[in-house]
């Protein structure tokens, strides 16, 4: 067996650069629209049309990602602003938690990455399974008092603030489209600091790394679907590219990488940070070993099927 | 000031990333990296990188302090994003020779066995005869349909043929003791070799982009043993034979002439 980890440079640029150029498009698209949302959405629209029935606000809030797709790194100030609008912590929590995964881009850059390899059921399982922990997730948020999940200054601006429009609502539509497209850039070039430095990790992984040492983590199906939830929280890949660089664990079986898919978009290292702006310390560790436990046991549960 | 600077700089690093798409697209060098279905997403993204940069030179006069948006800044890590998003982008568009080297290849582990390729599906599905008997034009089962030939009768064949018909009775008998020529890299076998006249014969198999590929290896067996340079682009006329090697059916390719060749135009295969 060759040395565990040979290490050449051209050789890790050149996967580096197929994984940029890979993820470049759909990364764009999903800033981009993210730009007009914020610009053109009017928060008060997402919190009329929510069923009065807890279950189902929760399980709406879960699916409202196919309509307003967000990406995880974007996500939480809008959360934040929604919740001072009035949304539910719970219903707020599951819209967070589902839209990086149900949404169309996510989707649709899923069913790219994983072609041939089950694209449509691949999909169908992430999308799916994404919804199922997020709506779990929001029941439970429910049960808590808003006081133990919302941090101090941001449960205090929730009760000074008052109704009002979206941003920039009163501006000429030009400007409006300006500002769109300015709040997109920043998503953008906010995420790319991220993928980048995912992709570089992961080049490393692909183009260095002897695979033959991952052989162990890869057979057992309770070692791999936890060590691959452990690698995607530290890669902390966009949901609209990560599918790509999953599908390159090919050694990997398809459930740890379904937990991969699902646990990364959740939970990961820049979003412990960002989580924290919102929600309390303790809330979020709570979230990310219940995201873990949870996501681990159910792809587990997934691979006695057969998956 | 601070806005300005910001929004100068959001600028190039668009400019900087879209014209490097551009690039890419425009020079074909796109083909090493990626499956073709993404080719356009490349081009199309690169001018959408180039007009947002220009939209947001040309707005720069709306960029002041009381511009909540400017105001903040386009990098939330300042100046070491700008750096993060910039430079890996350059040095690796500089330092990659698009394409894999031995190291990669050999860390990736070489793939002998097509059920190691899970994107693998053959190209066409086997249409049953007709109720005759007799094989239709055009279909799998007739074999003229896939098996081309080059201009002294060889079939030309890809390593991932071959591998699949181990695989295959029916494919395999379309294959077995016929002439064939295939092209491929070279890299010297280090296992089932006890008389030193084998070598794999290597080509990518891409499912989205490069990072993804797997190297596809078949046997080659000549009648003395050869050297080149490992990685070197070959192509190998010979015999298709499928022995039973490690209790399965094994492609072994046993060659006439190798002979180094130009790289295909297309050096995945998909």
């Amino acid at each position: 067996m060759n040395s565990w980890f040979s290490f050449s440079l051209p050789d890790f640029c050149y996967a580096f650069l197929s994984v940029l150029l890979e993820g470049v498009p759909f990364i764009l698209l999903g800033t981009l629209l993210s730009g007009l949302i914020d610009q053109f959405l009017p928060s008060r629209v997402m919190t009329r049309f929510l069923p009065r029935n807890k279950f189902l606000g929760i399980c709406a809030s879960a699916v409202l990602g196919l309509v307003f797709p967000m990406c995880e790194c974007g996500i939480v100030p809008v959360i934040r602003r929604l919740i001072a609008k009035g949304l539910p912590v719970s219903n707020g929590v599951a819209y967070m938690l589902a839209a990086p995964i149900v949404n169309p881009i996510t989707a649709i850059s899923t069913y790219a990455a994983f072609r041939g390899q089950g694209a449509m059921e691949f999909t169908a399982l992430r999308l799916g399974l994404g919804f199922f922990v997020s709506v779990i997730v929001g029941l439970a948020v429910h049960n808590l008092s808003v006081g133990k999940v919302l941090k101090k200054d941001v449960l205090e601006t929730i009760m000074l603030s008052g109704d009002s429009s979206a941003a920039g609502g009163s501006q000429p539509l030009g400007r409006r489209f300006v500002a769109a497209m300015e709040s997109g850039i920043r998503d953008f070039l906010d995420v790319m600091v991220y993928f980048i430095i995912g992709a570089g990790v992961a080049s490393v992984f692909g183009t260095a790394l002897n695979h033959e040492v991952l052989l162990p983590l890869s057979l057992k199906d309770w070692i791999a679907v936890p060590s691959m939830m452990g690698l995607a929280g530290l890669l902390a890949l966009c949901s609209s590219s990560d599918a790509f660089i999953a599908a390159t664990f090919v050694t990997f079986p398809a459930v740890a990488k379904l937990a991969f898919l699902v646990f990364g978009p959740m939970m990961d290292l820049k979003l412990l940070f960002i989580y924290s702006a919102v929600f309390t310390r303790k809330f979020v560790v709570c979230l990310a070993l219940g995201l873990f436990v949870l996501i681990g046991l159910l792809c587990l549960r997934l691979s006695v099927i057969g998956l | 000031m601070k806005a300005l600077i910001s929004r100068f700089a959001a600028s190039g690093v668009l400019m900087i990333w879209g014209v490097i798409l551009v690039y890419f697209k425009l020079s074909g060098r796109v083909a090493s990296y990626l499956h073709p279905s993404f080719h356009l997403f490349i081009l199309i993204s690169g001018i959408i990188l180039i007009l947002l940069s220009a939209v947001l030179l040309l707005t720069l006069p709306e960029a002041s302090p009381a511009d909540g948006y400017s105001s903040r800044g386009f990098f939330s890590g300042g100046a070491l994003s700008f750096l993060v998003l910039t430079i890996p982008l350059l040095a690796s568009t500089g330092i990659s020779q698009s394409r894999f080297g031995v190291t990669a290849l050999m860390n990736r582990g070489l793939v002998d066995n097509i059920s190691g390729l899970p994107g693998f599906t053959p190209p066409v599905d086997p249409a049953l005869p007709r109720q005759d008997g007799s094989v239709g034009e055009g279909t799998l089962m007739d074999p003229s349909a896939y098996l081309k030939k080059n201009a002294e009768g060889f079939i030309k064949a890809e390593t991932v043929d071959l591998l699949y018909a181990a695989t295959d009775a029916p494919m395999r008998s379309d294959f077995e003791n016929k002439d064939v020529e295939i092209i491929g890299q070279f890299m010297p076998a280090r296992t089932r070799n006890p008389a030193g006249n084998r070598f794999n014969l290597v080509r990518l198999f891409m499912m989205c982009c490069a990072a993804d590929a797997r190297p596809v290896a078949l046997t080659v067996q000549t009648a003395t043993p050869i050297d080149f340079p490992e990685m070197t682009w070959v192509k190998v006329v010979g015999k298709a034979t499928f022995p039973v090697e490690g209790g399965r059916h094994t492609p072994v390719v046993m060659a006439q002439s190798v002979k180094e060749t130009e790289p295909p135009r297309e050096s995945f295969i998909y």
